[in-house]
């Protein structure tokens, strides 16, 4: 590219980072993001992951929130602290990567279909229809049994699994967008459909492939910590998931033991509505006529 | 005589986000019955807010003072229960847009009956004979209680719109642009049952419209109103004839009367335009720089029937000319127009750009489209709102790779579409622009490709009145000094006078008369050119001076 455009593009994301500082909800979105990120890829520098390992443990099984654990002990004997700051790197992990291959996807097949007439559209939309109506999680179940056990068979299984609503949404909107005038005139300008897709659609469809990211990551999250309890997921690492799972099945509900449930719970509940905070604020500051309202 | 409404020292404020805006101040007018008021304004000049405000129909947000007394009763200290009563059996509204207004998913004559049964106890089939009796009265088969609006015309919409609001006999219709959408045959049709029921009803009706001659050929009194205040009011002949206030000369001169030589190709603008270039006389002969031969386009409707959109049609465009296709919505003037930039393919005939076929491929496409460009009607969705004007008028010559400064080819083609200083507009967006300045921005978006055609979709439609003649003198002046050639889509003759050489009437598919201005507008040969000058409102006023 020349590199007016670039200069362009570096003047258009300061300004979109000089908009997004004036929202204090997406700020603190980000922030409690940025710090969550940090301590889950920092963790194996901060604490002892020797923790982790049953065998080790050191505490007594279900013990309540005391000086020595802050989050009391699961079942086995070990921190439930510790438990939870390994878990954020699992959950994070097939969180983003299964909501990258699924909006990706999603994106794709949404407005190739919307913006393509003809066969092309209708062939994917067929596709789009088939993983609509299958089960997700038995095909999700169903992939993870066949390939090998582990993280990215997880995260292959959700991301394969969950695109179609996005590619919905993104065919929606795009049928929207590709039947303002504004669209006619830079076809009668000339432009391809590259052109069209890049200048037109794909900004305008964004806004919406953020807000529906945010929601992805969270059912992704979800989606992992089911797998993952059907015995499906990595045994040898922890996630959130498997641990509401493991005290959902080991009885420590049944016990009163609130302090095993409610972290990973809660720190479902904090990621989800950072995700939800920043989604929105990037939306406001993509849409000009949201800001106008402001 | 009582007065029907009275409006004193009126005043509406709005306010929003902390900002208070005063849409309307110190607004007085009366209407008897059996009297019809004209109102004239152009948008946001709060013509729609005082006829809202009859009804108190204004939003939360708005603040009113003064009175507002309907029979003698002020409107605005009316309980809720009373107000409920007044609204539509005393005082009814036909709303603007009636394609919007009406309900889509229920059927006309429910929609119809829904006031009766709201307002009266009338037993189930003396309701139904009421919406008999309406649609009568406004020229429509009783069948048509039983359609949906989708299937019904603009026209016909508009009708039902007007059996509404006489559902419940109010002495008082308020009539918020019940044209604007409509064709002249249509509004010309809708105004003379407007004049009628006033006629023989003794109601009162207030007629909201930008358009003043609309106004002048139904209405005794007209009131302009110019920045929430009215300017001027007295009887309607007189202020058409003898406008005092400047405003009101503005709009009166954005609505030419066909003929009159003192409004041909002169469009009302500020700008003094230049003199009239030497040119070559047409020679008929010669094929155009556009050109369409036998052009055929056919749709299929759902039922699977061929649709004649464009039906064996011959055009040119010649160089340093300007021909206005006229004709009724849904007489394929858009499609012509689409066929012709290469948007939609044709099912027979040909396109001829300077004498060679236009291309079917999309990189020959690509080069044709430098020189044929497109203006569409509604500027506010030709934009992409989410880019600066500096990136609106880059598009095209990015697209195309041009080399070149594209700072100053930007700044030329601004400058070119008359939007000075140029540099101030560069990184505004779309919606901090007037609805002016955004089609100017369109031109230049199209200048900026310099082609040497322009096709232009109804440029001016959706503009108010004065922006209107100042947009047609930038074509007429683009014409005389780029010899710029342009086809210009209309359904308003006035425009095809004001700056047209050529005009051609589009009618069912077909081009029934195509020949030079003067020669088409003041001696028409086809029976349909004929009723569309006909249906020009100057020509209703001379048929309702007749009537009274």
């Amino acid at each position: 590219m020349t590199s007016p455009a670039w200069q362009r593009r570096r003047t258009a994301a300061r300004d979109l980072w000089r908009e997004f500082r004036t929202n204090r909800g997406g700020l603190v979105g980000l922030c409690v993001l940025a710090a969550i990120v940090v301590l889950a890829v920092l963790a194996p520098l901060i604490t002892d992951e020797s923790g982790l390992d049953v065998i080790s443990a050191t505490g007594t099984p279900l013990q309540p929130p005391s000086g020595e654990y802050w989050l009391g002990t699961d079942v086995d004997g070990r921190s439930v602290l510790l438990l939870t700051f390994w878990g954020a790197r699992v959950s994070l992990l097939v969180g983003f990567a299964a909501t990258v291959l699924s909006v990706f996807i999603g994106t794709l097949v949404g407005i190739v279909a919307a913006h393509f007439q003809g066969w092309p559209s209708a062939v994917l939309l067929r596709v789009t229809d088939f993983f609509l109506v299958l089960p997700s999680l038995v095909l999700a179940i169903a992939l993870s049994s066949v390939l090998t056990k582990g993280v990215w068979t997880i995260v292959l299984a959700i991301g394969v699994t969950s695109w179609p609503s996005t590619a919905r949404l993104v065919r929606a909107q795009t049928l929207t967008i590709e039947s303002r005038p504004y669209i006619e005139r830079a076809k009668a300008l000339g432009g391809g459909h590259a052109h069209l897709i890049g200048k037109h659609v794909l900004p305008a469809v964004l806004p919406l492939v953020l807000a529906n990211t945010t929601l992805v990551v969270g059912s992704s999250i979800i989606a992992e910590s089911t797998l993952s309890f059907l015995g499906l997921g990595d045994p040898t690492s922890v996630s959130w998931g498997s641990m509401l799972q493991t005290a959902l099945s080991s009885g420590a509900v049944t016990a009163g033991a609130w302090w095993y449930l409610l972290p990973p719970g809660l720190a479902i509940v904090v990621i989800v509505l950072s995700f939800t905070l920043v989604g929105r604020a990037l939306e406001t500051v993509l849409n000009p006529r949201l800001k106008a309202g402001r | 005589m009582s007065q029907l409404l009275e409006l004193r020292n009126l005043g509406v404020t709005y306010s929003t986000g902390g900002e208070a805006v005063q849409a309307v101040r110190g607004v007085n007018l009366a209407l008897a019955p059996g009297e019809t008021l004209g109102i004239a304004g152009e948008s946001g000049s709060g013509k729609s807010t005082v006829a809202l405000s009859v009804l108190r129909l204004l939003p939360r947000s708005a603040n009113v003072t003064g009175e507002i007394l309907l029979d003698g009763e002020d409107v605005t200290t009316m309980r809720w229960g009373r107000l409920r009563a007044v609204r539509w059996s005393s005082a009814s509204v036909v709303f603007q847009g009636a394609m919007h207004a009406l309900n889509p998913v229920r059927r006309v004559g429910e929609q119809i009956a829904e006031p009766i049964r709201l307002h009266t106890d009338l037993p189930e089939p003396k309701v139904r004979a009421r919406v008999t009796e309406l649609l009568e009265q406004v020229d429509l088969p009783s069948e048509k209680a039983r359609s949906y609006p989708h299937e019904l015309s603009g026209g016909q919409k508009q009708r039902v719109m007007i059996a509404m609001a006489l559902a419940c006999e109010p002495r008082l219709i308020l009539a918020d642009e019940p044209t604007t959408a409509l064709d002249v045959i249509v509004q010309a049709q809708v105004l003379a049952l407007l004049g009628e029921l006033v006629a023989e009803r003794g109601i009162g009706l207030v007629l909201i419209t930008h358009d003043l001659s609309v106004l002048a050929a139904t209405c005794r009194r007209i009131a302009v109103m110019y920045r929430g205040e009215v300017v001027e009011e007295g009887p309607g002949d007189e202020v058409m004839a003898r406008p005092r206030h400047e405003h009101t000369r503005a709009l009166a001169a954005a609505f030419p009367t066909v003929g009159d030589p003192a409004s041909r190709f002169a469009p009302a603008t500020a700008n003094p335009l230049p003199p009239e270039p030497d040119r070559a006389t047409p020679d008929e002969e010669t094929p155009g720089l556009l050109a369409a031969r036998d052009l055929r386009v056919t749709f299929r409707d759902r039922r699977g029937e061929a649709v004649h959109a464009v039906a064996g049609v011959d055009l040119d465009v010649r160089r340093d000319e300007i021909v206005a296709l006229v004709g009724q919505s849904g007489s394929g003037k858009t499609t012509l127009a689409r066929t012709l930039l290469g948007l939609q393919r044709p099912t027979a005939g040909s396109v001829l750009y300077d004498g060679r076929l236009v291309p079917t491929s999309s990189a020959g496409l690509k080069e044709y489209r430098r020189q044929v460009q497109l203006v569409l009607q509604d500027p506010a969705s030709a934009l992409n709102p989410r880019h600066t004007v500096y990136e609106a008028v880059a598009e095209g010559p990015r697209i195309h790779g041009l080399t070149g400064d594209e700072r100053s080819l930007v700044l030329e083609a601004l400058a070119a579409a008359e939007l000075r200083p140029a540099e101030t507009y560069l990184s505004r967006l779309p919606h901090e622009l007037s609805g002016g300045q955004r089609q100017r921005v369109v031109i230049a978006g199209a200048l900026a490709l310099r082609p040497s055609v322009l096709v232009a979709d109804e440029p001016v439609a959706s503009l108010d009145a004065s922006v209107r003649g100042e947009i047609l003198g930038l074509l007429l002046r683009l014409r005389r000094e780029l010899g710029l050639a342009a086809l210009v889509i209309t359904h308003d003759l006035g425009l095809a006078w004001n700056i047209a050489d050529r005009v051609a009437v589009m009618y069912r598919g077909e081009l029934v008369e195509v020949g030079p201005v003067e020669q088409v507008l003041l001696e028409p040969r086809h029976e349909y050119t004929k009723s569309l000058l006909a249906a020009l409102p100057t020509g209703t006023a001379r048929a309702s001076e007749r009537g009274v």
